[in-house]
């Protein structure tokens, strides 16, 4: 390996953004938090780092292990590198606007940093986006948040847009009222994870035939929300699941009124990634995209020391909804000829014109003007449209 | 963009192929004729349904095209699905074919002396890494895996290591190289898998394959 090629080479997982992706990300996330911002939720700026017990106390606690430790000379004390901002946006919630008029509507956007990857996720840097709904737990905040995200990816251009909703508080509560504990409760929990329903017929002998019938039939339930709901309804629960399963029809029917064309899905044991939610969950896919769009749900906010607030958050992965979207076009730029007045330039650019001045004096400036990519030449003052050089 | 508009249904060559092929056709599948051709060449076939395409790979390469949502469906051991344990891949239907254990086996001869609770750790060779270390970690024994992708039984004999973990179905491949199966990790069976975005995006097409692979298992049981 030459010297270059061992300077281009970043650490697994982290990459270089160039143009034009870097300028589509940019527009992107800018057109998201216009609409977060529509909606009423206000920015805010969390920092990189923060004080290990701080950032990793309460719902932080789930990201431990994929938090980058640093230590701080100043204070002798050790630092994470959030990995997730949900858990800083609950602390900022919790102490520094605990006195702003509830419900709190806040958004924001950064870069986290994961100690590893996933397979369908390698990059350990990336870029997320998300809101939080602070201070209430009406099932209307849930609705809000979710249609917002459906109208803003919408608006994006993301075609296919599936919204998956689960409620990982309702396996819990069927656990306790099956009196399914320790082992054979984690065993369980695995296999519906996995949807593996062999391991759940195996689980049998352990759990009783007739309750791994109703979470094999649970299960089978998993599909579009109209379905979903009607076949939950039919099972016979005791009243704390029958309270999930209220919130859940709850949320569903008001999404499904408000977004009556959306492509809604009803996953009843989902769980995986839900470690830290009290209630409902949605996770967003496009057809055809690999992984998850964004995904969110009901929470309580507390930084480890305070009661929680009951919220709702979401947030959206700017790689995923970046794959989602159709290659942003080549942006058209135009050439100036070196020499030409300011006040021209300022007017093609107040047009909207990306410009490209030229240096000095070129021979053949349509020939300069297309070495460096431009696709019109301001030339006697007229805009030309050049044409296309066939390459290869 | 990807987009694999048409579903793709990813199953394994090999032995577990001729058992899952009555199944396929009982759900109303009939690959191309190339299919059941040695002689092809071909790697994705058609099928009588317009939207659905076969593809043959590996029974390991069954995991990774449908986790990564190359393949929608597929279907694949336990085995594999544990191996890879992809948060991406449901197995909603067990198959009911392929029945084979996973199991720990060593020589013959270590059986009477070998006392496996005073392991501290052991060297195994194993097409399944992940699942022997995982295996052998929940009773606090480090395993060393050496990984061989076939004739694991060789490694014993050969002094590559004394142990291995590996699929017996009738337990004559062992028997035959001098080996004796000490401790079942888990039971295998075939299962039909499914990519978690493909189930969630396209609920209704692939749910009518997930109940139509549950009622061909159910007619063959039968």
């Amino acid at each position: 390996m030459t010297e270059t090629q061992m300077m281009a080479l970043l650490p697994t997982g982290l990459a270089d953004v160039l143009p034009p992706d870097a300028t589509f990300e940019a527009a992107t996330l800018a057109q998201l938090m216009a609409a977060f911002a529509g909606y009423g939720y206000e920015r805010i700026k969390p920092p990189l780092i923060e004080f290990e017990d701080g950032l990793l106390a309460g719902l932080g606690t789930a990201m431990a292990s994929q938090t980058f430790r640093l230590m701080d000379p100043v204070s002798q004390r050790m630092m994470g590198v959030r990995a997730d901002m949900t858990p800083q946006v609950a602390r900022i919630a919790s102490t520094r606007l605990k006195n702003v008029a509830r419900p709190l509507r806040l958004s924001y956007s950064g870069d986290v940093l994961r100690v590893k990857g996933t397979q369908l996720r390698p990059e350990r840097q990336f870029t997320q986006v998300g809101v939080e709904i602070i201070g209430t737990d009406r099932a209307q905040a849930d609705a809000e948040v979710i249609l917002m995200a459906i109208q803003s990816l919408r608006d994006l251009g993301v075609d296919g847009l599936s919204v998956d909703l689960a409620i990982p508080t309702l396996v819990p509560a069927l656990c306790k009222e099956f009196k399914i504990t320790g082992d054979a409760e984690i065993k369980m929990r695995l296999a519906l994870d996995r949807k593996d329903a062999a391991s759940i017929t195996e689980l049998a002998k352990n759990i009783g035939t007739n309750n791994a019938a109703m979470l094999s039939a649970l299960l089978n339930a998993a599909g579009p929300a109209e379905r979903t709901l009607t076949a939950l309804h039919k099972m016979t629960f005791g009243p704390d699941a029958a309270r999930e399963r209220a919130i859940l029809t709850d949320v569903a029917n008001r999404v499904r009124a408000a977004a009556p064309d959306i492509q809604l899905t009803i996953d009843p044991v989902e769980n995986r990634g839900f470690e830290y939610h009290s209630g409902v969950t949605f996770t967003f896919f496009a057809r055809g995209v690999r992984g998850e769009l964004g995904n969110g749900g009901r929470y309580l906010a507390e930084n480890g020391t305070e009661h929680g607030e009951p919220a709702t958050g979401l947030t959206l992965f700017m790689d995923t909804i970046l794959r989602a979207l159709p290659r942003p076009q080549a942006q058209e730029r135009i050439y100036l000829c070196f020499g030409i007045s300011e006040s021209a330039a300022d007017t093609l650019r107040g047009d909207g014109w990306i410009t490209i001045s030229g240096l000095e004096q070129s021979e053949d400036p349509e020939a300069e003007a297309q070495r460096l990519r431009c696709t019109h030449i301001f030339i006697d003052d007229k805009i030309k449209k050049l044409k296309r050089e066939l390459e290869g | 963009m990807i987009r694999n508009e048409k579903l793709v249904l990813a199953l394994p060559k090999g032995r577990i192929l001729k058992e899952v092929m009555p199944l396929i056709r009982r759900a109303g599948i009939e690959p191309e004729p190339a299919f059941d051709d040695d002689k092809a060449r071909q790697l994705r076939f058609t099928t009588n349904i317009p939207e659905l395409d076969i593809i043959r790979v590996r029974a390991f390469d069954v995991a990774t095209f449908v986790a990564f949502g190359a393949a929608h469906l597929g279907v694949a051991g336990n085995d594999v699905l544990l191996e890879f344990d992809y948060p991406e891949i449901y197995a909603p239907v067990d198959l009911n074919v392929g029945y084979c254990r996973l199991s720990v086996a060593e020589p013959a001869e270590m059986v009477g002396d070998d006392d496996p609770s005073t392991w501290s750790s052991v060297r195994v060779a194993t097409k399944y890494p992940h699942l022997t270390s995982k295996h052998f970690a929940a009773r606090g024994v480090q395993a060393e895996c050496i990984k061989l992708n076939g004739a694991m039984e060789l490694a014993p004999q050969l002094g590559l290591c004394s142990r291995i973990v590996d699929l017996v179905s009738s337990g004559d491949t062992l028997k035959a190289n001098g080996l004796v199966e000490i401790e079942r990790i888990c039971e295998i069976t075939s299962r039909l898998c499914v990519n978690r975005a493909a189930w969630k995006t396209r609920p209704d097409e692939v749910g009518s394959w997930i109940a139509k692979f549950g009622e061909a298992v159910d007619a063959l049981a039968a």
